[in-house]
């Protein structure tokens, strides 16, 4: 029997496929550009529905020795792909949302349902995930295995802070069960993830399925406020001593969510009177149990943002908390990604496409340093000018984390735009790596080596659990390695 | 401009060269949100409120992913697959690589939802490209689009059906049949022509010289054949004086409203859907309902009227307006409609199965509604009139002119 059969004989024939049109649909990659997906395309595609026909397959991948690498909704198992070729397992057909309990405030989900799938039953149940608003198509694993599409708001910092515990398929083909799963069939149910031991489910996250493949998730889940307020502040470019001082106190006291935004991104996403003289906003949301609550809130807000010197800026941040979404944004070639020129002609009227530089992740108190770097490197090579200045977009996470993405605009069919955006990004990625270097990057090896050899000691023993558990490395090969096209 | 694959506010710039803009953008692109085929809403809520209903599909999008279950037939990948053969002059167009391009319904669920980068826009754009290089189209494609070319219809039949006699072949109102009221629905056109007549309309028909309106090879890559269908029908309507085209097939009507306009730029006629004509007609009291039917109906919203052109009220308002009739909606419906499995006619002739799995589930739905589905387009009323009763689904399956004609008291017979 070969690997096919083997397959089939576990999942059904009309499950499984190793015709080309249907992998080259698994090589694609919403962060990485198209010339990406000829290293990622599988060379079989699984459809699991079941914990057990997952736990099949991973043993039969070990029978023949082909590698596995795990997918949820969007992209990867996450977000990669098959970096190795091989089997790669769809778990979207795993999409059932197992348990919601509104009192417990635990909700138990397979792998592949819809992030908002989840958020929206949570909330028709009077709970909620403090979810940012990042693609349609992200599952519960791949937002808890990956760290990209995982960052909530700023209170409850990443998603994987509220998983309490994961239903894990071992590289040896075992159903294990880790945190608030290992003892969810007893009378307790899954209600908290640090039992007896060391806390093994952070051995999963952001693991991109190289350790275990995820099916499925316990979530901490939060009761729904039934207030809400929404502010927004201005300050001058000189004034960065002071937005930086603001978001170190901000993200002390109990805001649901803060974002930082240079007056940039207003040019592009206006129509907004952004007031003469103002260069940086931060608008704040603020969530309560009732009004008394919700007033002191407020009053903490303001207290902080205008006694930094902020000036009070109305509207603003009730259309960036309300606003539906107007389009789904996508990838290029050689950057990502991109607005196609579709969609930029008709909010710019002219061709010109918007990229993301790295996202980065760095301590709130190095907010100002890293922003003036940007701002002197983009100057440098001349991306500040084709066609729209770059935009600043960043949101700090509890624990003093600021998170950041820097939008460049060019136009993508003349390649000493993209040399030159390509250059700052080398010198953005050089200063930084020399400091600490920690990425929002959706998968681990698509970083800079620095983000490994930064932390190096935390990387061997990465390296040698992984050599443990899965010793002929069929669990989501090229993960966690260093050097190369991987 | 938001919403399907309609197209009717843009200036002439050629069908093909307006597909091929969206091709080239997915070129640039390699979008994987996942929106157009992921289980689950394409926005949860805004902290506040749940989206409203302009956001918020059904949980289950893509007919072809529902079946197939692999991400390839997701109108995204098809996008991405799209863009890849457009980079490739020497991509293999094997068989496979095929099936996942033509197994796409063309219900312009992915195009809805996302209206700027419009998936389904690119994946017809690439098929242009395929015929061009000269690759076989799958069964029985090549066949039904020489039917068209020479016969002037789908079925490769020489004969009309027995139909409406003593029709006027000219005049300013003229009623463009279609294929499937022409040779195997032709209660439709009977239906048609009597309501108009009743309703005081000097309704003139081409008979024998209606040509096919060439939405099949419009859709499956052969534009020149669609091109010249175009240039057939438009002559043929200004020889015959029209200044307003009816028709009651949704597949028809998108294909003249849409495409020529798109290859002929200004038409010099109107296009209308007999269900916008039927409402206007009841408005100036000229459609009068003399039986009541005593019926709980629901509305199935055919893609190429509803999510294409946009006529979501007036077959509704119609429905409404018969006596007795109880309009219930089914889920999903309006713009968010699932497809009826007909496939542009294409899924249908090449991937019966798939299309049979797609069919049943709308008559399920409908059937959870209502013992009587009403649709207004003479191909979908065709498709799901025999697929329920192949499967022995007890639903009533009828076309929009069948119930007004029986409700003003019309005898067909």
């Amino acid at each position: 029997m070969d690997i096919l059969r083997a397959l089939e004989a576990i999942v059904g024939p009309s499950r499984v496929s190793s015709e080309k049109a249907v992998c080259e649909g698994y090589k694609y990659n919403p962060w990485l550009g198209r010339e990406w997906s000829e290293h990622l395309r599988p060379d079989i595609v699984v459809l699991a529905e079941t914990t057990e026909q997952v736990s099949e397959v991973v043993k039969a991948a070990n029978t023949y020795k082909v590698p596995i690498t795990p997918k949820g909704l969007l992209g990867g198992g996450g977000l990669a792909g098959a970096f190795r070729g091989g089997i790669l397992l769809d778990l979207s057909p795993m999409d059932r949302i197992i348990s919601i309990d509104p009192e417990t405030l635990k909700a138990v989900v397979e792998p592949g349902c819809s992030f908002y799938r989840l958020a929206q039953e949570l909330w028709n149940r009077g709970l909620h995930l403090p979810t940012p608003f990042y693609g349609p198509a992200a599952s519960v694993a791949s937002s808890a295995i990956l760290p990209a599409t995982g960052y909530g708001k700023t209170r409850y910092g990443p998603l994987i802070d509220l998983v309490e515990g994961f239903e894990v398929v071992l590289p040896s083909g075992e159903i294990t069960r880790v945190g608030a799963m290992a003892y969810a069939h007893t009378d307790f149910g899954p209600f908290y993830r640090y039992v007896t031991g060391p806390d093994l489910v952070g051995l999963f996250a952001k693991s991109n399925g190289a350790l275990g493949i995820v099916t499925k998730v316990a979530y901490q889940c939060l009761k729904r406020p039934k207030h809400f307020a929404f502010h927004a502040y201005h300050w001058p470019r000189e004034g960065i001593d002071a937005v930086q001082k603001t978001i170190v106190e901000a993200t002390n006291i109990e805001s649901f969510d803060i974002h930082l935004n240079d007056k940039y991104r207003w040019i592009i996403e206006g129509p907004f009177d952004f007031p003469e003289g103002s260069h940086f906003d931060i608008t704040v949301m603020a969530t309560a149990e009732n009004e008394r609550e919700l007033r002191g809130k407020e009053e903490v807000i303001s207290d902080i943002f205008e006694g930094n010197g902020g000036k009070y800026l109305p509207g603003l941040a009730g259309h960036w908390y309300h606003s539906w979404p107007g389009a789904f944004f996508a990838g290029h070639p050689r950057i990502r990604p991109t607005v196609p020129p579709n969609i930029m002609s008709e909010t710019l009227g002219r061709r010109g496409y918007m990229f993301i530089m790295d996202k980065l992740m760095f301590p709130a108190t190095w907010t100002k340093e890293v922003y003036n770097l940007h701002l002197e490197l983009v100057h440098k090579y001349g991306l500040d000018q084709m066609p729209f200045h770059p935009v600043w977009d960043s949101y700090p996470m509890k624990r003093q984390i600021m998170c950041e993405q820097y939008w460049v605009f060019l136009d993508d069919s003349k390649p000493e735009q993209v040399d030159a955006y390509l250059g700052c990004r080398e010198e953005v990625r050089g200063w930084y790596g020399q400091r600490g270097g920690l990425f929002q990057e959706p998968v681990p090896p698509l970083c800079p080596d620095y983000a490994w050899t930064n932390q190096k000691s935390e990387f061997d023993l990465l390296r040698t659990i992984k050599q443990a558990l899965d010793p002929d490395d069929i669990l989501s090969p090229g993960t966690f390695e260093i050097g190369g096209k991987r | 401009m938001k919403g399907g694959e309609s197209d009717a506010g843009k200036p002439s710039g050629g069908k093909r060269k307006f597909y091929r803009d969206f091709l080239d953008t997915w070129t640039i692109c390699s979008t994987q949100c996942g929106a157009c085929f992921a289980h689950g809403p394409i926005v949860p809520h805004n902290f506040v409120e749940l989206p409203p209903p302009e956001w918020a599909p059904p949980l289950d999008k893509c007919p072809s992913y529902e079946y197939f279950k692999f991400r390839a037939y997701t109108a995204v990948a098809r996008g991405d697959m799209a863009a890849d053969i457009n980079d490739d002059p020497d991509y293999s167009l094997s068989d496979d690589v095929m099936k996942v391009l033509y197994t796409c319904t063309g219900c312009g669920m992915c195009s809805e939802i996302c209206y700027k980068l419009r998936p389904l826009t690119a994946n017809l754009a690439i098929r242009d490209e395929l015929v061009e290089r000269g690759a076989r189209l799958p069964d029985p494609l090549p066949r039904i689009d020489a039917h068209v070319d020479e016969l002037g219809n789908i079925f490769g039949a020489r004969k009309l059906a027995r139909s409406v006699e003593g029709l006027p072949t000219a005049g300013a109102d003229l009623y463009f049949a279609g294929c499937v009221a022409r040779f195997q629905r032709p209660e439709s056109l009977k239906a048609t022509t009597a309501i108009l007549q009743k309703a005081g309309i000097e309704v003139a028909y081409l008979a024998e010289d209606e040509t096919c309106c060439g939405l099949i090879p419009g859709h499956d890559g052969n534009t020149a054949i669609l091109e010249k269908k175009a240039a057939q029908n438009i002559d043929a309507f200004a020889k015959a004086g029209a200044k307003r085209v009816i028709t009651s097939c949704a597949h028809c009507y998108k294909t003249l409203k849409v495409d020529y306009r798109l290859i002929a730029g200004e038409l010099p006629f109107e296009v209308v859907h007999v269900a916008e004509l039927f409402s206007q007609l009841i408005d100036e009291k000229k459609i009068a309902f003399t039986r009541p039917l005593d019926e709980k109906v629901t509305y199935h919203d055919p893609c190429f009227l509803g999510r294409y052109c946009h006529v979501l009220e007036e077959p509704r308002k119609v429905l409404k307006s018969i006596p007795g009739v109880e309009l219930v909606e089914m889920e999903p419906s309006g713009k968010w409609s699932h497809c009826c499995g007909s496939g542009m006619k294409i899924t249908s002739a090449c991937y019966p199965e798939f299309t049979e799995a797609v069919t049943k589930k709308r008559l399920e739905q409908g059937k959870q509604a209502a013992d009587t589905v009403v649709t207004a387009c003479t191909t979908c009323y065709q498709h799901m009139n025999r697929a329920a009763t192949e499967a022995q689904i007890d639903l009533k399956v009828f076309d929009l002119p069948l119930v007004v004609a029986t409700a003003m008291g019309i005898e067909l017979e």
